[in-house]
């Protein structure tokens, strides 16, 4: 099979099909929207047709596809020429389908999937005959056979197994009413306020309150408060029923996840398709020393994008978490040693806070001279926001494991192994570099996506030795 | 010390980059043209001819000018037997790290103005990234792609 092949003719014809399908809209509102006389809009409405047939046609004759020196080698395109080479260890699965147009004429279509990234990530092969389709199954089952045979053995292992994780009755409320932020601002506030109660002599201020009332300014904002309440309270009885009965269990090679009261999940997660570790704590968990634990893990397709961020540990008290990843996951070694941001980037964090923040509070204070006071806080929080980024930024290397810290709002912490690291780039701005600082950003998969970190103004000797670290070249590792 | 990334790309794509940064310029240029004629048939202020065309020639200096030979200045890449490097970036210079055996599979590919010019694009694939270098000599790009395919072969799928 190594001359190059096309597609059976139905694939031109399916390509056709296709296009008209797509452009059946524009070619409408033409026929709709054309002059009275009809003529011009008939002619163009035919000019459209014949471009989308004379290029399905043309698309097809370009299509060819041949197995050489043991990868799928495709080519290409009729403006933009693509030559798009699949070695066979990097193809993941066959799949083939059979659809109306493929059936009458004994064809199949065969769609295959590599590890990429996103829709790239697929070869298809619109219509082959299925002896074609067979002969190339054949020659990848062959070149695949010997890890097969690895996994199976695998498989005949005794499999053990051990409760991880399980979710108690006062986490299970703690996680479901610190998950929303705006759940928690509201009860936040009306905590704040139910304080003043006694302070505030209601008798006295009753006769006043009723003509607000009447007014309907005061109702007003009551029934919205009492609708955020309603909103939060729903969003928290759902989130019980989503997370009752969480349960993580490691059998063998794989995690177990279990969850949900009225509809059960699973989600079953081998160890070894697991790219990389990260623990959240949003600010209200922090504050209370809770955290939150996701697995980013390999998933095969976008049908199952729900497996690629699962989350591990719901909520659980920081200090515990060590001890359940060092049973869970064995590869991974957690740290709380960082090697934090330099001073000097404080500057950098702080500016660019207010770079935002400042314009949108003058803005405000311009349109609304008195209430745009408020906008004043704002600054404020984003002020401290700011500093605890700075306070967050850090990174640490622990032997093939690349620890980054940086905060958006919550305190995100990701564990990357170097061999489950797809890259690593390193960034300077002019700004940057005139303070010795950089950004660094490591990549890896997760679904068939990309997950990492990125921590903004290290010290640019740190970057560079994380970089030196990722190197598979020698002279760059010593 | 860590050495950076020596090779450049063709300088023929420094031509390709200048040639689309004018065909870009055409927008402005289209949006100029406008501005002017409503000017004239509105009885509009003159002033507003100038400013369209200081935005113009601006825009046009900096697409077909600036950023391209800075953009090409920057361009560097490596191809090691473990690696691939590359850096580049006008305003935030970015140096990328690919490992050899993180690589999925490799494509060329050229529009018609690369192809003109004999060049053409390469992407390289990981299971989570993709990045790409630009206007290769098409030879150039064609050795690039099979080195890295076979490269890439070698090692072991821990995916």
């Amino acid at each position: 099979m190594s001359e190059p092949r096309r597609l059976h003719f139905i694939a031109a014809v399916s390509n056709v099909l296709k296009t008209l399908k797509d452009s059946i809209i524009p070619i409408l509102i033409i026929v709709v929207f054309g002059n009275s006389e009809g003529k011009i809009q008939l002619f163009i409405t035919l000019g459209i047709i014949a471009l989308i047939l004379v290029s399905g046609i043309l698309t097809w004759l370009r299509f060819t596809y041949r197995i050489e020196e043991g990868e799928l080698r495709i080519e290409s395109g009729l403006i933009i020429r693509k030559k798009r080479y699949i070695p066979f260890e990097r193809i993941q699965s066959l799949d083939l389908s059979e659809g109306i147009l493929q059936r009458p004429f004994g064809l199949v279509k065969m769609t295959i999937e590599t590890a990429g990234s996103g829709i790239e990530a697929e070869a298809i092969l619109t219509a082959i005959s299925k002896n074609e389709a067979q002969q190339i199954q054949e020659i990848l089952s062959q070149s695949k056979k010997a890890h097969i045979e690895l996994d199976e053995q695998i498989e005949t292992e005794q499999k053990e197994e051990q409760i991880l994780y399980q979710i108690k009755p006062g986490e299970l409320i703690l996680l479901s009413s610190t998950s929303g932020g705006v759940g928690v601002v509201i009860s936040a506030v009306f905590a704040f306020l139910s304080q003043f109660s006694e302070v505030i002599p209601y008798e006295k201020v009753f006769d006043e309150l009723s003509v607000f009332i009447t007014g309907g300014v005061m109702l007003i904002s009551l029934m919205v408060f009492l609708g955020f309440v309603l909103a939060w309270l729903i969003a928290l009885i759902g989130s019980v029923l989503k997370y009752a009965n969480f349960t993580v269990r490691k059998v063998g090679d794989e995690l177990i996840i279990t969850r949900g009261l009225l509809e059960k999940k699973q989600l079953t997660i081998p160890l070894h398709r697991i790219q990389a570790l990260r623990i959240n704590e949003n600010p209200v968990r922090q504050a209370i020393g809770y955290a939150s634990v996701y697995i980013e893990s390999a998933g095969g397709s976008l049908k199952d994008a729900d497996s690629s961020k699962v989350m591990l540990l719901p909520i659980i008290k920081r200090n515990r978490i060590r001890e359940k990843i060092e049973t869970g996951l064995k590869d991974y070694q957690l740290t709380d040693m960082f090697v934090p941001a330099p001073k000097r980037a404080l500057r950098r964090y702080i500016f660019r806070g207010l770079f935002f923040s400042i314009p949108v509070a003058a803005i405000l204070l311009y349109l609304f001279p008195v209430w745009g006071l408020f906008s004043l806080v704002f600054v404020g929080l984003i002020l401290i926001l700011s500093y605890y980024r700075y306070k967050a930024a850090g990174w640490t290397i622990l032997e093939n494991q690349l620890v980054l810290r940086s905060r958006f709002i919550s305190k995100t912490t990701v564990y990357l192994r170097k061999n489950r690291t797809q890259s690593i780039t390193m960034k300077e701005t002019y700004f940057q570099k005139k303070n010795q600082l950089a950004t660094i950003s490591a990549k890896a998969m997760s679904g068939s996506g990309a997950t990492g970190g990125d921590v903004v103004d290290l010290e640019v000797d740190d970057v560079l030795s994380i970089y030196k670290w990722y190197s598979y070249t020698p002279e760059n590792s010593d | 010390m860590l050495s950076k990334p020596q090779k450049r790309i063709s300088k023929r794509g420094l031509t390709v980059w200048k040639i689309s940064g004018a065909l870009h310029s055409l927008i402005p240029f289209v949006l100029a043209i406008g501005a002017i004629v409503l000017t004239f048939i509105f009885d509009w202020q003159m002033w507003i001819i100038g400013v369209a065309l200081i935005i113009f020639a601006l825009y046009a200096y900096l697409a077909i000018k600036v950023f391209p030979t800075v953009r090409w200045k920057r361009w560097r890449y490596e191809v090691r037997e473990n690696e691939i490097e590359l850096q580049h970036g006008i305003f935030i210079i970015k140096r990328t790290l690919v490992p050899m055996i993180r690589v999925q599979h490799v494509d060329t590919h050229q529009g018609p103005i690369l192809r003109k010019y004999k060049l053409a694009t390469v992407t390289v694939s990981t299971a989570a990234t993709v990045h790409e270098i630009p206007a290769l000599d098409l030879e150039e790009a064609e050795e690039l792609r099979f080195f890295i395919s076979n490269l890439a072969r070698v090692a072991v799928d821990d995916v």
